[in-house]
């Protein structure tokens, strides 16, 4: 089997049109992940900036009360990942700032896509673009005529008569084909590599490898499949329709058909049933019998008999803090059950779509793809969440200052120092690791793997009878 | 050999193709599919409007019995008081929307990267966090939906590519060219000819499917000119990919080699070339992360506030000259109340201002894009498009400038009425109604 694949090498680094679109090809992905990276770099260095900005401001807080620094809040910005250069995945369809203040979860704004009109329906020239749609159309046009030339040529009687095996040369066939794509795919690799050389560390590199695996398997679909039906068709021409044809299904009506399909049966609400919901269960308290009077009441009552006192002016804190957090954490409730209510649509709408890596290979590759790159809606899910928990405990410095900095209930005017401001902790991101998240993937990969171990099969069952003229 | 004839040849060869028979059933139910998903969500829209609007109407309800009891205002809100223009215009449920074009269900564009539906307030903004998109889901915005835009911008080519691949080639490699040169005279007219057949088949599916977007929402009755643009853009779109194909199919030799010549173009005009542009703009202006916005919401705000009287006042004269010999301005124990009413005016300024350069980046953007059409034809059709469908970036910023519009009537009537000390009852609450819901 060597030999023959040794062989195809020989035989494919002679074809001048092969070198031509090869190096074309290489051209534009170095071009691309040159452009990637810069790209991230330009965002990472504004993000950056934004955020020293805003900590400045923060920070300059002379003296103010903390309930109204609540409000004055901060805001927090979506950092470009290392591996979005590879993949972008939904960064461009999300927004970019979120507003972290008191008494309100808010919602993520600004998406890049929103700043302009319309330019491309694939996304920018990243890596994966090439990857996904461009590299596995070059390794389709390799392999289809790879064992049907050699019929028509009788080449193939030829080697069969000398002992080759027809299944031993398909599987040869398929693995010249499949390594050439493995070549490209490892250059990608070694260049995203030289350009990030030195933010390079375990997780990122845990990630690359995993992502690797998913398009290394796929491409395996791709050239097997391409391989068997060059081998199964006496025709050249169809076996080249009947793949570019699975190739549209595949990359073009399935991933759309089916992502539509799937936010029609796991339906999200409206923006205004969803704020109207919130509001309700704001104002009227989560199980609809708890209204905010009657909280604050209990609230009240405790309080005066934990401290021993008949009114709330004798207590030694301010009792405006304790309403303010025990009204935060009320309404953090709310949040939960309402943007927990939105995370687990958007957690049914992805199992059902990974699902549909069964009817298409492509669609577990793009899954995979964007969670490696950290790039997905998971990932953009988690981040929100970690910037709610930073909120939370932000208001809760404030409000504790409120409470127990040293004013007193009815005192709004009492301000803290600058001290304090710049005691509270900043918002950090802390990348998401890949293992916390890697259950998520799981199905994309076994599917892959699936479709793999069935084109396997294929390559040795399709190829028994094949016909060697 | 008469043109006729070729035709009738070619019908024959075409429905004997099995592979060229599914591919233009799959482009009719793909592009049947997108229509539906067009017309799927201008219903929506339509249908959150209309129930928008029936809340709006319940609230003004509640409102306008305050007038009808001679009651001030809600009585667990003692400060509110429904006769001043303030608390009037603040109650009177001022909502601008972005009616969805029936033409629409040709092609989404970027109406799922906008809201349509906004809260005008004299606080408000056409930038606030409530101008967002609906709650959808990112990584199906980023693969986008499937609409009729898409079929033919992307799929029509595809066809196209099916049906015509071995046109003049396949008799070439089979040895038949020579004799339909002794039979035809001209093959470039008889490739012509061919190439024609299938160019007016697919312009009579397109022209059946763009009837039947039409049956399913209500272009023939509130957008007919709208189906006369989307018909001519579509027919110049088949026509640019027939050109290209007709070329290659002209130079051409073989079946394998004009197929990957057809893929490698649309592969190029399709995802290269649209993806290097939105690269290659996203590195020169970069997204902006409003900070500017965010400086003008919070710190430049409070210095406006921090103001003396006088600076303040003398802002406010400029601003409405009507107010400079208005009763309160006269009345010195009253300009202070009014002048704390009437801080969206100048609050208002600053928005503006801060507002001003994020849309010049943003047309500087577009200006690149544009710059681009003549190597990207793609973006140019897709723009097109989305500009007949009222999905175009500019129809959004349309939309902002009118709410814009209307944050700048209602603060100049409250402000004006405000130190004018009109006194609302039921009749000027309901003009206000009218003269602020009006664009």
């Amino acid at each position: 089997m060597w030999q023959i694949i040794k062989n195809e090498w020989v035989y494919l680094s002679r074809n001048k049109t092969l070198l031509v679109v090869s190096s074309g090809f290489v051209l534009v992905l170095l071009v691309a992940v040159w452009l990637g990276h810069r790209q991230t770099q330009e965002q990472q260095q504004r993000y950056e900036l934004a955020q020293k900005e805003l900590r400045q401001q923060w920070e300059n807080i002379d003296g103010m009360n903390p309930h109204g620094a609540a409000h004055y809040g901060t805001y927090v910005f979506k950092p470009a990942g290392l591996l979005s250069s590879l993949d972008e995945g939904v960064n461009n369809v999300t927004g970019k700032v979120l507003r972290v203040e008191g008494h309100v979860q808010n919602e993520i704004v600004y998406s890049e896509a929103s700043q302009m009109q319309f330019v491309s329906k694939f996304g920018k020239l990243k890596t994966a673009l090439l990857l996904q749609y461009i590299l596995p159309l070059l390794l389709l046009f390799l392999a289809f005529h790879s064992v049907s030339s050699e019929k028509q040529n009788g080449r193939l009687k030829l080697l069969v008569l000398q002992g080759a095996k027809p299944s031993t040369l398909v599987w040869a066939k398929t693995l010249s084909v499949w390594s050439y794509g493995m070549l490209l795919l490892s250059l990608t690799f070694l260049v995203y590599l030289l350009f990030n050389g030195a933010s390079l560390n375990a997780e990122v590199i845990n990630r690359s490898l995993w992502f690797y695996l998913s398009y290394a398997l796929y491409y395996f679909v791709i050239s097997g499949l391409t391989v068997l039906f060059s081998a199964r068709w006496q025709n050249a021409t169809i076996a080249l329709t009947s793949m570019l044809g699975i190739w549209m299904l595949w990359t073009i009506f399935l991933p759309n058909i089916l992502l539509t399909s799937v936010e029609k049966w796991h339906e999200l609400p409206s923006r205004n049933a969803f704020q109207a919901a919130m509001k309700e269960d704001r104002s009227k308290g989560i199980d609809g019998h708890n209204p905010a009077d009657d909280r604050s009441k209990e609230l009240e009552d405790k309080t005066l008999s934990e401290y021993g006192v008949d009114s709330l002016s004798q207590l030694p804190i301010n009792f405006d803090g304790l309403v303010m957090q025990a009204d935060e954490e009320y309404g953090n409730q709310v949040w939960d059950k309402h943007f927990g209510n939105l995370r687990k649509v958007f957690t049914q709408q992805k199992q059902s779509y990974q699902l549909a890596g069964i009817l298409s290979p492509f669609i577990s590759l793009q899954n995979a793809s964007m969670g490696f790159s950290a790039s997905d809606n998971l990932h953009h899910q988690e981040f929100l969440a970690q910037v709610e928990h930073y909120r939370r405990g932000f208001i809760k410095t404030l409000n504790d200052k409120h409470a127990y900095g040293g004013s007193k209930t009815g005192d709004w005017g009492w301000e803290a120092d600058n001290d304090f401001f710049k005691s509270v902790p900043d918002y950090e991101y802390n990348s998401i690791a890949l293992n916390s998240v890697f259950g998520h993937y799981i199905p994309d990969l076994l599917l892959l793997a699936g479709w793999s171990l069935l084109i396997s099969l294929l390559l040795g069952v399709g190829t028994r009878k094949m016909q060697l003229i | 050999m008469k043109g006729l004839s070729i035709f009738l040849y070619e019908w024959k060869h075409f429905v004997r193709s099995p592979f060229k028979l599914v591919a233009l059933l799959l482009f009719v139910v793909a592009a049947g599919y997108g229509l539906h998903n067009g017309a799927s969500l201008y219903e929506e829209q339509l249908a959150q409007i209309q129930q928008i609007e029936q809340q709006i109407e319940e609230q003004r309800e509640e409102y306008m019995a305050y007038y009808k009891e001679g009651k001030p205002g809600p009585e667990n809100a003692p400060w509110i008081d429904m006769s001043t223009p303030f608390w009037s215009i603040w109650f009177n449920g001022t909502y601008h929307f972005k009616n969805p074009s029936p033409t629409m269900v040709y092609s989404m564009g970027q109406a799922e990267q906008y809201g349509f539906y906004k809260r005008v307030t004299f606080w408000a903004s056409p930038y606030d966090a409530d101008m967002t998109k609906e709650i959808a889901n990112p990584e199906r915005l980023q693969t986008g939906t499937l609409d009729f835009a898409f079929a033919l911008l992307f799929l029509l080519p595809l066809l196209l590519l099916i049906l015509l691949y071995n046109l003049k080639s396949m008799e070439a490699e089979q040895g038949f060219l020579p004799l339909i040169e002794v039979q035809t005279a001209a093959k470039y007219t008889w490739l012509l000819s061919r190439v024609a057949f299938y160019v007016g088949l697919v312009f009579l599916v397109l022209m059946g499917l763009l009837l039947y977007g039409a049956s399913l929402t209500t272009v023939f009755t509130s957008a007919a000119g709208g189906f006369g643009q989307i018909l001519l853009y579509s027919a110049l779109y088949l026509l640019f990919w027939a050109t290209i194909y007709y070329l290659l199919l002209f130079n051409g030799t073989t079946v394998m080699g004009n197929t990957l010549r057809m893929v490698g173009v649309w592969l190029i005009l399709a995802f290269l070339i649209p993806a290097g542009v939105h690269q290659w703009v996203s590195i020169e202006k970069p997204a902006n992360l409003m900070t500017d916005l965010i400086d003008a919401t919070r710190d430049e705000r409070q210095k406006l506030y921090d103001r003396p009287d006088s600076v303040i006042q003398a802002q406010l004269n400029d601003l409405f000259p009507e107010i400079v010999d208005s009763p309160v301005a006269r009345d010195s124990s009253k300009t202070s109340f009014a002048r704390s009413y009437s801080a969206s005016a100048y609050v208002n300024e600053l928005m503006k201002e801060s507002i001003a350069p994020i849309e010049a980046e943003n047309q500087v953007k577009n200006k690149l894009v544009r710059a681009s059409y003549w190597f990207n034809p793609l973006t140019y059709f897709q723009n097109r498009i989305n500009r007949i469908s009222q999905t175009h970036y500019d129809d959004y910023q349309a939309y902002r400038d009118e709410i814009q519009g209307l944050i700048d009537r209602q603060i100049q009537t409250m402000v004006v009425d405000t130190w004018n000390e009109v006194k609302v009852d039921q009749e000027k609450f309901v003009d206000y109604h009218k003269i602020l819901n009006t664009y």
